[in-house]
């Protein structure tokens, strides 16, 4: 039930009687809009019943209300009269005046003495204390619903003020009382039962045990409530994460390179020939600031050269290799590694995974962003085989719960070359996750003769596709959408 | 590579469902990218040229399934059909050629279309668009010696499919051709040479762009002329013995031409062959499985090799038309193909080594978490942007320290961001309809130039997009990370462009700075098309934990 509801309910189940619009909006604090509507409310609710009756109104003229906001004419005229003495009756000749005139000759409040008029007795009493037709008037500008008030205590006045055109009196159908109905007077107990059970619960309330003895008040758990949303890790990061976890898990130490390096490095160190269509500007992202990197390690160029001159059979630029670039695996921070003398001070077998980024120039659509993640993982032993390779990269991802299969596949830095595949259930086929293999001699030798290297790299965002059904494709998780983020269902990797 | 099913199966010898046809394939290392009822599409590997054409395929495919009995593939005639001379000036651009004549009973329609095509993809992805290799055919029948090889002046002549005389220069501006290929003959310094081979009554071809019309080979020709020309000895000997072999599967009679160059003459096609001895313990150690000698010689024939036992060894000879048969890892890989990857038990690795993880993972790791407890989302973008976004939207100058991006394909990728914020603001640009308030980040890797040198740095930036976002919140969340992870900061005033001037600060560590936040012009909101307030900050996180 309304507030105003309550309120006038209450009212009437006090009183017992009928009461008058009038009488409530004078003890209840309603305005007469609000009370209206309460009203109209009760009634339909068959909480109580309403009288009718003819009920008079005032309206007041415009001339009305100018004397209502000052003073009727003739008592204008008097306060002249007292503050300026006699006046020449010859003066008056406004239609004003002439008005002020004959209702103060009419009321006896003056008088005329040769050719002046002057204040009678009667006239300066009314100058000093007013007169009921002027304090009526004005009530009724204030309050013309209380029109028939004012006639039955000031008849002659009313009529006065009606005859002088100052206010006219009509009347409409209007509420002449409101009564409380048993229904109505039953709905207020149950009203004052539930205002004693607790609403909010606050510190108050439990401080003081004001609870004690008291209901609560039920609330109704069907109705919508305002959503809630929870700050997430962003599903790739999960997925990140995940494989982070189960290298560490397998004894993997976590190895980080740079993005921004010389060809040399994702290129010529990993035997991809210099005239590789995949060093293509259209394939790779070179750059203009720097354009290029030194590689400061002479023995090691040298070495790369003879190996890529023998087998490629054209002629090695030191230029080329030093071509700035976005990598394009992360196997170059697995070979950077290798590269590094250090990585001989453990003992053998070495295990390392990097999580990274890799760049390809491509035109950005749903199946092909510019730059995503890469998983390596690399294994440094003396006496390593495919079947190596191949547990290795299983424990990896057993795990993550997904189907991995091996196939042959070319690459040129590995032999053997295997291609790794992911089942992806929503479109029944196997996708290409990354490539694995035995690295070439060629490059291991630089090294060590006696070590054999195992390496794979693989995407990342595909095996979060083929693991969360609420991923429709790559692109989502890099469109950032904070409203796809907040409704994402949560996923265990 | 896209293969007619019905032709395939007349090559092979027999026939294969398709799911047969996919699975070998798949074995063979190949991935099947189209298959409908006639065709099957088949993405070849760069490293097998020798693959690139039907009969190739077909040859490879039928020794897979142990039809083929075949191993030798040698010329047997040594009397050359023709002499070639090379002259001089060839040597600044395009030095090599190497040619043969196959005679057969006359070219079927079939033979010429799969032919002409294979030299096609040769040039084009084993020649690198005929840089480095390209190949001509032509009608023995009507070649003129004396032949010979050069660069000559602008000569003219017939070209293929042309009704008109033209100069070499004019084919190079007119011709389809000679406009795709006009680089291959450009030197360094931009000079234009025009290679041809000239027979006693002209032009027969202007290489590697086009064949005279004049020689143009057509079915039913009976002795087909190869020229294989190149910038590297080895690819066009190569090429040759490539090209050879398949004219041999065809049933042609192979007759080999003679090279001469100023101070030696050389007969071609060689069909050299590759001899490799390899202790049979050392493939299965390298596979880890036992296969055995016997197993090994059969799986080596499976995959076109000659192979025989000699002691503990296997002598392995490489079939002439594999150019990707470097030296014993690459045999080791066909046995192991041969083997086949799904009949190899994945063996484990002993290992006692203990997993680690890098300090950035840590560290980043940690701070993920605290953002996620103040009620941060994650965004995760790429390192790529544009300087629009990450400059002019943010109300900033370029700077120079930046990695530019020398061409990309998307337009608007040109640089490495330096910076989060940018992004962050575009993210929440794209989401104004969610409800608010919206609060995320990102830690992530930035890219800036210092010397000369790339630096790349992980920075925290996170951002609240609120009606009733406003410098003090920004400041408690800055102030609870930075006091969570107890560093010694001080906060001092700051004039960045990209927030209100007076509503922002600099996050200082000893008297480096290391990030700032504030609220976020409403011009740089109106940049992005934002119309809520925000406000932000950044974090250096490899300089504000360094030590």
């Amino acid at each position: 039930m309304h507030k105003y509801e309550l309120v006038l309910l209450r009212l009437l189940a006090k009183k017992g009687v009928p009461l008058r619009p009038a009488e409530i909006l004078e003890v209840s604090g309603i305005n007469r809009d609000s009370l209206f509507w309460a009203v109209e409310n009760l009634r339909s609710k068959g909480y109580i019943d309403v009288h009718r009756s003819i009920e008079k109104y005032a309206t007041i003229t415009e001339e009305g209300k100018k004397y209502a906001e000052s003073k009727l004419p003739e008592l204008q005229l008097l306060d002249k009269l007292a503050a300026n003495g006699p006046i020449e009756i010859s003066s008056m000749r406004s239609s004003e005046d002439q008005i002020s005139l004959k209702w103060a000759k009419e009321k006896g409040f003056i008088a005329f003495q040769n050719g002046k008029m002057v204040l009678t007795d009667k006239g300066a009493n009314a100058q000093k204390s007013g007169i009921e037709e002027d304090i009526v008037l004005k009530e009724l500008y204030k309050n013309p619903e209380k029109i028939s008030d004012f006639e039955a205590k000031y008849a002659s006045s009313v009529s006065q003020l009606e005859k002088r055109k100052l206010i006219i009196i009509g009347s409409k159908n209007g509420i002449s009382s409101v009564e409380i109905t048993p229904k109505g007077l039953r709905a207020a107990e149950e009203e004052q039962e539930d205002e004693e059970a607790i609403n909010t619960i606050d510190r108050r309330i439990i401080a003081s045990r004001a609870w004690e003895g008291k209901k609560f008040k039920p609330y109704d758990i069907s109705l919508d409530v305002e959503k809630q949303y929870i700050a997430k890790q962003n599903p790739l990061r999960e997925a990140i994460n995940r494989i982070k976890e189960i290298y560490l898990s397998s004894g993997y130490m976590e190895a980080t390179g740079p993005i921004v390096l010389p060809a040399f490095w994702t290129f010529d160190s990993l035997f991809v020939p210099q005239d590789h269509p995949a060093r293509d500007m259209q394939d790779t992202f070179y750059l203009s600031n720097p354009s290029s990197i030194s590689v400061d390690n002479p023995r090691l160029l040298k070495k790369v050269k003879k190996a890529q001159e023998e087998a490629w059979h054209i002629g090695w630029s030191k230029e080329i290799a030093e071509q700035a670039v976005l990598r394009t695996q992360t196997t170059s921070v697995s070979i950077a590694k290798l590269y590094s003398a250090e990585v001989l001070k453990y003992n053998m077998p070495i295990k390392m995974f990097s999580v990274g980024r890799v760049f390809r120039n491509e035109n950005i659509d749903p199946e092909h962003l510019a730059d995503f993640y890469q998983t390596d993982g690399i294994v440094i032993g003396r006496k390593l085989t495919l079947a190596n390779l191949f547990d290795s990269i299983l424990r990896i991802y057993k795990p993550l719960g997904v189907k991995i299969r091996f196939k042959p596949s070319y690459f040129p830095f590995v032999e053997p070359g295997v291609e790794v595949q992911v089942y992806y259930e929503p479109k029944k086929k196997w996708l290409e996750l990354g490539g694995a293999g035995i690295i070439r001699k060629e490059i291991t030798d630089i090294v060590s003769s006696e070590i054999k290297v195992l390496a794979w790299g693989l995407g990342v965002e595909r095996i979060l596709l083929a693991k969360d059904p609420g991923i429709k494709g790559i692109y989502e998780l890099y469109n950032n959408g904070i409203g796809w983020l907040r409704n994402k269902k949560a996923v265990i990797l | 590579m896209t293969f007619e099913k019905a032709y395939l199966f007349s090559l092979t010898k027999f026939k294969l469902s398709d799911a047969r046809l996919i699975d070998q394939i798949t074995k063979m290392g190949f991935d099947v990218e189209d298959n409908n009822a006639s065709e099957i599409s088949v993405d070849i590997t760069p490293n097998r040229p020798d693959l690139l054409d039907i009969y190739g395929f077909a040859r490879a495919l039928r020794y897979f399934m142990h039809r083929s009995k075949r191993f030798d593939y040698k010329v047997e005639s040594k009397v050359p059909a023709l002499s070639l001379s090379v002259g001089q000036n060839v040597k600044a651009i395009r030095p090599f050629i190497s040619s043969f004549v196959a005679e057969g009973k006359g070219i079927s329609e079939n033979e010429l279309k799969y032919l002409v095509n294979f030299s096609e993809k040769l040039g084009s992805i084993y020649g690198r668009n005929r840089k480095r290799l390209a190949m001509g055919l032509h009608d023995f029948s009507k070649i003129k010696p004396p032949v010979s090889y050069d660069a000559f002046s602008d000569l003219t002549f017939i070209p293929l499919n042309e009704s008109r005389e033209m100069r070499f220069s004019d084919v190079l501006k007119e011709n389809e051709k000679g406009i795709s290929y006009s680089h291959t003959i450009r030197n360094s310094e931009g000079k234009t040479f025009y290679p041809a081979l000239v027979d006693a009554e002209g032009v027969m071809s202007f290489i590697p762009i086009i064949n005279s019309n004049r020689t143009k080979l057509s079915t039913g020709a009976k002795s087909i002329f190869v020229d294989i020309t190149g910038t590297s000895q080895y690819i066009i000997e190569k090429a040759a013995d490539l090209f050879a072999s398949v004219f041999i599967d065809l049933g042609y009679v192979i007759s080999p031409v003679e090279v001469k160059y100023k101070s030696k003459a050389v007969m071609y096609p060689q069909m050299s062959s590759t001899t490799i001895t390899i202790p049979a313990s050392r493939i299965e150690e390298n596979i880890g499985v036992r296969i055995g000698p016997n197993n090994i010689v059969s799986l080596a024939n499976k995959m076109g090799y000659k192979a025989a036992i000699v002691g503990s060894n296997i002598r392995f000879v490489t079939p002439p038309y594999r150019l990707d048969i470097f030296n014993e890892q690459d045999v080791i890989e066909d046995i192991a193909i041969g083997y086949g990857y799904d009949y190899i038990q994945p063996e484990p690795i002993p290992s006692v080594q203990q997993g680690s993880l890098e300090d950035v993972t840590r560290l980043t790791g940690m701070l993920s978490k605290l953002m996620l407890g103040l009620g941060f989302s994650e965004m995760m973008n790429s390192y790529l942007t544009s300087e629009e976004t990450n400059f002019d939207k943010m109300l900033l100058k370029h700077d120079s320290d930046y990695v530019k991006i020398k061409f990309s394909k998307e337009k608007q990728l040109n640089m490495l961001r330096n910076w989060i914020l940018p992004q962050l603001i575009y993210n929440a640009s794209l989401s104004q309809h969610e409800k608010l308030p919206q609060k995320t980040f990102e830690l992530d890797m930035v890219f800036s130039l210092a010397g000369g040198k790339t630096l790349e740095e992980y920075h925290l930036a996170g951002l609240i997009v609120d009606a009733k976002a406003n410098f003090n919140e920004i400041k408690g969340i800055v102030e609870a990370l930075l006091s969570t992870v107890g560093l010694q900061y001080s906060i001092k005033e700051d004039k960045i462009g990209s927030f209100i001037a007076g509503r922002q600060a600099g996050i200082y560590v000893g008297n480096k700075k290391v990030g700032f936040f504030g609220e976020i012009h409403p011009q740089v909101l109106n940049n992005f098309g934002l119309e809520e307030p925000a406000t932000a900050f950044e974090i250096n996180i490899s300089q504000a934990f360094q030590q």
